[in-house]
C-alpha cells in the first residue's frame, strides 16, 4: 500500500497549500450558500402564493440548473472577468433551484387546517408566516439546503478552470502533468479532500437541522 | 368595550349574503339572525348549504358580499380582522394545533398575541387544560402527535377558550372522532358550557347532535335560508314543513321525550298494597280500579311486585312473593325518553317514579306520555299560529 | 390538431421553450458571425471544421452515457424494489446520495489516469454520474405505487412478474421518466468537461477561450452548451409528455 503512505506523505509536505486550498474552497461554498439560501427563501416566501409568479420563480431556478456548469461559470466571463466572481455567481445560480423547490413545497405542504385555526386565532399574515409557516416547513427546506450544498462543494472544484479559489487546483495542477510523478496524489487531494468538505458540512447542517427542528415535527 | 343591556343580541347578522366569486348562487343569501348572550345556538343542515360559511362570516375568515355583522353591538364589517378574532374563539373538525409547538405552547397563542404576562399565561394554561379534562402535568410539555384525536379536540377546544372569549364558534368540532368519545366530549362540553355561560355558535350536520347541544337550532337550507330556527324541543314536536320533517328524520316524537322530565307529569292515581295485606283485600282493591295490575309495596313504600288476577286466583302465598318483581323504576328528573324505555321492559307496561330512599312517589303510565306528546305538540303549534301572518316561523319563542 | 400539439396545450412553457432557444440560437450565430476576428478567433469559431464536429460529439457523449444510465439504473432500481433484495434499497440510495459530494472533475481526471484519455473513458465517468437521479426515481417510482392495486391485481391470480409488468412499472413510468430526464440535463453538462482528458465536445470552443483569453470564443462555446442542454431538456420534456401512460 505504497499509494496510499505516498499519499499521506504529499499531503504532509504539502499542508499549508492543502490547508490553504480547503480553506479558499470553504469559505467560497459557504458564502455562495448564505447568499443562496437568503435569495432563496425570500424568493419562495414572496411567491408562495401566487401560482403564476411561482411557475415563473421555479422555471428560471430550473433553467439555470440546466445550464452546465462549465457554461455557467464561463459566460460571466466576458462581463466579471476571471477569479472569485464568475465561480461565485455560477454557483450561487447553481444553488438556488433545491432551496427554492424546497421553500416553495414546504410552505405549500403545510396542513390548510393549521393555517385556518391560526388565522381564527387573529394572527397576522406575518405572524402566520413567522411562527407557524416557516417553523413547519424548515425541515423541508433545510433538506433542500442540504442537497444545494452537496453540489455546489462538488462544482467549486471546477472553479479552478475559471482562475477561481478552491482543491480544483490540486486536479487541475495533477492532470497538466498526469504520467508525471506525484500528478495522481496531487488529483486525489483535490478529489478527496473536496468530498471531505462535502460530509463535514452536511454533517454540520444535519447536527443544525436536529436542533432546529420541534420534537413536534419530527 | 360598551356596555350593554342583556337584552342586546351577542351576535347580529344583518341581511348577510356571501357569494364566493364565479359562482352563480350564493353561498349565504341574506341571512338575519340573533345569537343571545350565553345561548348555545346550532347551525345544522345538508351538506354545503352554507353552514361553515355562515360561521366564517362572523369572525371575518370570509368577508360578507353584503349586509352588517354587529358583535356586541359594535359594526365589525370593518374592523381589523385578526384584533376581532383574538376575541372569538374558534374550533374546527380537524382542529389544526400547530405541530411544532407544545400543547402548552398551542394555548398560549391568543394570550401571548394579546401580550399577557408569562406567570398569567402559565397558569391560564393550566387552568384550561385542567378545564378540559387535560392533567396539565403529563400534557403540558406533550407535542399534538402524542394525542388522542379525543385529547387533540380537547386541547382545541382550550386554545380556543385561551384569552376568554365571549364567544365560540365551533364547527363540527366532534365530527371526525368515535361516536364513544363523541358522547363523552358532548357531555364535558356541556357540563363545561353550564359554568362558563359562553354565546356560542355551533355547526354540525348531525340533527342528533344539535338536538343534544342546542339552546335554539337553526335549521338551515340552500343557501342558509333557514327553514326553522327554534328551541329543539319545537322543532321536535312541529316541524313547519316537509324539508324540516324530512331533516329531523324518523323518531322525532321519540326524541322529543328527551327534553320532558318525569317530575313535571301530573300522575293518576294507581291500584297499590302493603305487603302484609291479605289476599282479599288485595282483590278488593284491584277490582275497584280500572287498572289490571296491583302494585305491592313494602314497608318503606318502596315498590316490590306487580300483581294481577290470576296470581291472586292461585295460591294463598304473602303477595311479596307473588307475581313479577318491579325493575322499571326511575328518579324524578329522568327524561321521558328513558321512562318510555323503562316501561317497555316492564310487566306491567308502567315505571314507578321513586324518590332517593326508592320509595313510591307514583306510577307512569303510557297514557300520561301520550297527554305529554299531544300537549307538546299543541303548544308548539300554537306558538307558530300566534305569530300569524309570519310567513317565516324563524322568529324567538315566548 | 395534431396528436403532439394537443399533449403540449396546457402548457405554455413546452411551446414558448423550443421558439426562445431558437431566438437565441439565431442572435448567438449573427453576433459571432458579424464579430470581428482576429485569426485564432476566426479559427476557434469556425463551424465545419470546429463547432459542428464538437456539437455531434457533445451529443454523442451524452447519448450514449444516458444509455448506459437506463441500461444498469432501471434494472437496479427494480431490483433493489423487490421484497428480497429490499433491505439493500437504504444503505444504496445513502451511498449514491453521498455519491453526489464527488466533485465530476475529479472524478474525470482519476479515471482518465486509470483508463486512458479516451471516448470510452469519459462515458464511464458520465455514467457513474448520473445514475443516481434514475435510480433514485425508478425506486421511489415503484416504492410509491399504491400497493392496494398491487394487490388487487395479485387477488386477481396476476404472478408477481406480471404484476410488475402490467401494473407496477406503468404507474411508475412518470416518476421513472422525471429521473431519465435529470440524468439527460446531467449528461449535456457533464459532456462539456470531456475536452480535460481529450473527450472532445463543445467544452473544446470554451477551453480555447479561455487559454487564448478570447471571451467571444469562450462565450459562444459556453452559449452553444448551454442552448444544447436546453434544447435536450425540452426534448426530454415532451418525450415524458407523450411516454407517459394515459390516465396518470
Ligand atoms: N372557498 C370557496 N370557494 C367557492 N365556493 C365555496 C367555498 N367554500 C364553500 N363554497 C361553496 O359554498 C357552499 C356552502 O359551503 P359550506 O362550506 O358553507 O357548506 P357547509 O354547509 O359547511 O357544508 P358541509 O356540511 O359539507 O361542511 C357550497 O356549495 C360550497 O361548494
Ligand atoms: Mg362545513
Amino acid at each position: 500500500m505504497s499509494g496510499i503512505t505516498n499519499w499521506f506523505e504529499y499531503v504532509g509536505d504539502r499542508w499549508s497549500d492543502v490547508w490553504g486550498a480547503s480553506w479558499d474552497h470553504l469559505m467560497l461554498v459557504i458564502q455562495v450558500m448564505i447568499v443562496a439560501t437568503v435569495l432563496s427563501v425570500a424568493v419562495g416566501v414572496a411567491v408562495r402564493n401566487n401560482a403564476t409568479l411561482r411557475n415563473i420563480a421555479l422555471g428560471v431556478a430550473g433553467i439555470l440548473i440546466t445550464i452546465p456548469s462549465l457554461a455557467l461559470f464561463t459566460i460571466f466571463i466576458p462581463i466579471v472577468g476571471l477569479g472569485f466572481k464568475p465561480a461565485f455567481i455560477a454557483l450561487l445560480l447553481y444553488a438556488i433551484l433545491p432551496i427554492l423547490r424546497n421553500t416553495i413545497t414546504g410552505l405549500r405542504e403545510v396542513d390548510p387546517n393549521v393555517l385556518e385555526s391560526a388565522r381564527g386565532m387573529g394572527l397576522n399574515g406575518t405572524q402566520r408566516l413567522i411562527r407557524v409557516q416557516l417553523p413547519l416547513a424548515w425541515p423541508v427546506i433545510l433538506a433542500g439546503i442540504r442537497v444545494s450544498t452537496l453540489i455546489t462543494t462538488g462544482f467549486a472544484a471546477i472553479a479552478t478552470l475559471v482562475a477561481g479559489p478552491g482543491l480544483g487546483i490540486f486536479i487541475k495542477d495533477g492532470l497538466r502533468r498526469l504520467g508525471l510523478p506525484l500528478s495522481m496524489e496531487s488529483v486525489w487531494t483535490g478529489t478527496i479532500f473536496t468530498i471531505l468538505l462535502a460530509l463535514a458540512l452536511d454533517l454540520v447542517l444535519s447536527t443544525i437541522g436536529r436542533f432546529t427542528t420541534s420534537r413536534g415535527v419530527r | 368595550m360598551n356596555q350593554s343591556d342583556t337584552t342586546e343580541p351577542m351576535i347580529r347578522l344583518d341581511r348577510v349574503s356571501k357569494v364566493y366569486p364565479g359562482q352563480s348562487s350564493p353561498a349565504v343569501a341574506e341571512l338575519s339572525l340573533d345569537i343571545a348572550r350565553g345561548e348555545v345556538l346550532v347551525l345544522v343542515g345538508p351538506s354545503g348549504c352554507g353552514k361553515s360559511t355562515t360561521l366564517r362570516l362572523i369572525n371575518r375568515m370570509i368577508e360578507p358580499s353584503n349586509g352588517r355583522i354587529i358583535f356586541d353591538g359594535e359594526d365589525v364589517t370593518g374592523v381589523n380582522p385578526d384584533l376581532l378574532r383574538r376575541r372569538i374563539g374558534y374550533v374546527i373538525q380537524q382542529i389544526g394545533l400547530f405541530p411544532h409547538m407544545t400543547i402548552a405552547d398551542n394555548v398560549a397563542t391568543v394570550p401571548r398575541l394579546l401580550g399577557w404576562k408569562k406567570d398569567k399565561i402559565r397558569a391560564r394554561v393550566d387552568e384550561l387544560l385542567d378545564m378540559v379534562g387535560l392533567e396539565p402535568n403529563v400534557y403540558r410539555d406533550r407535542y399534538p402527535k402524542e394525542l388522542s384525536g379525543g385529547q387533540a379536540q380537547r386541547c382545541g377546544v382550550a386554545r380556543a377558550l385561551g384569552a376568554d372569549p365571549e364567544v365560540l364558534l365551533m364547527d363540527e368540532p366532534f365530527g371526525a372522532i368515535d361516536p364513544i368519545t363523541r358522547d363523552r366530549l358532548q357531555n364535558e362540553f356541556l357540563r363545561l358550557q353550564s359554568e362558563l355561560k359562553k354565546t356560542i355558535v355551533f355547526v354540525t350536520h348531525d340533527i342528533d347532535e344539535a338536538m343534544k347541544m342546542g339552546d335554539r337550532i337553526a335549521i338551515l337550507k340552500e343557501s342558509s335560508q333557514i327553514a326553522q330556527l327554534d328551541k329543539p324541543e319545537h322543532i321536535l314536536a312541529y316541524p313547519v314543513d316537509d324539508f324540516v320533517d324530512d331533516f329531523i328524520g324518523s323518531g322525532s316524537t321519540l326524541k322529543g321525550l328527551s327534553f320532558e322530565r318525569v317530575r313535571d307529569l301530573e300522575l293518576s292515581p294507581y291500584p297499590m298494597i302493603r305487603h302484609n295485606a291479605g289476599h282479599a283485600q288485595a282483590r278488593r282493591v284491584l277490582d275497584e280500579a280500572p287498572q289490571r295490575w296491583l302494585l305491592v309495596l313494602d314497608d318503606m313504600d318502596r315498590p316490590l311486585r306487580w300483581v294481577n288476577d290470576s296470581h291472586l286466583d292461585r295460591t294463598d302465598r304473602p303477595l311479596r312473593d307473588l307475581g313479577h318483581p318491579v325493575r322499571a323504576k326511575v328518579e324524578p328528573n329522568a327524561t321521558l325518553h328513558d321512562t318510555l324505555e323503562a316501561m317497555l321492559t316492564s310487566m306491567a307496561g308502567c315505571a314507578c317514579v321513586i324518590d332517593k330512599r326508592g320509595s313510591l312517589q307514583g306510577v307512569v303510565e303510557i297514557e300520561a306520555l301520550t297527554d305529554v306528546i299531544r300537549r307538546l305538540r299543541a303548544n308548539a303549534r300554537k306558538h307558530y299560529e300566534d305569530e300569524n301572518g309570519q310567513s317565516q316561523p324563524t322568529g324567538t319563542p315566548s | 390538431m395534431a396528436p403532439g400539439l394537443r399533449l403540449l396545450r396546457g402548457n405554455v412553457g413546452l411551446m414558448v421553450a423550443p421558439v426562445v432557444i431558437a431566438i437565441a440560437g439565431v442572435l448567438l450565430a449573427v453576433r459571432v458571425g458579424g464579430a470581428e476576428k482576429d485569426f485564432s478567433e476566426a479559427s476557434a469559431l469556425q463551424w465545419s471544421e470546429r463547432l459542428w464536429p464538437q456539437l455531434r460529439r457533445h451529443i454523442e457523449l451524452t447519448m450514449w452515457s444516458t444509455f448506459w444510465v437506463l441500461i444498469i439504473a432501471i434494472p437496479l432500481g427494480i431490483l433493489l424494489t423487490r421484497p428480497r433484495l429490499k433491505f439493500l434499497a437504504g444503505p444504496v440510495l445513502t451511498v449514491a446520495n453521498s455519491g453526489q459530494a464527488i466533485p465530476a472533475y475529479g472524478l474525470l481526471v482519476l479515471l482518465a489516469a486509470w483508463l486512458g484519455t479516451t471516448f470510452s473513458t469519459a462515458v464511464i465517468a458520465f455514467t457513474i454520474f448520473a445514475i443516481l437521479p434514475v435510480l433514485r426515481n425508478t425506486m421511489v417510482g415503484l416504492d410509491q405505487v399504491d400497493k392496494s392495486v398491487i394487490e388487487a391485481g395479485r387477488g386477481m391470480g396476476m404472478s408477481r412478474r406480471r404484476a410488475l409488468v402490467s401494473i407496477e412499472l406503468p404507474l411508475a413510468v412518470p416518476v421513472i421518466l422525471a429521473g431519465v430526464r435529470t440524468a439527460l440535463v446531467i449528461n449535456v453538462g457533464m459532456a462539456a468537461l470531456a475536452f480535460l482528458i481529450g473527450g472532445g465536445g463543445l467544452g473544446e470552443t470554451i477551453n480555447s477561450g479561455l487559454k487564448l483569453q478570447r471571451d467571444l470564443t469562450t462565450f459562444t462555446g459556453a452559449a452553444m452548451v448551454a442552448l444544447l442542454a436546453l434544447t435536450v431538456d425540452w426534448i426530454a420534456a415532451v418525450a415524458e409528455r407523450v411516454l407517459r401512460p394515459r390516465g396518470l
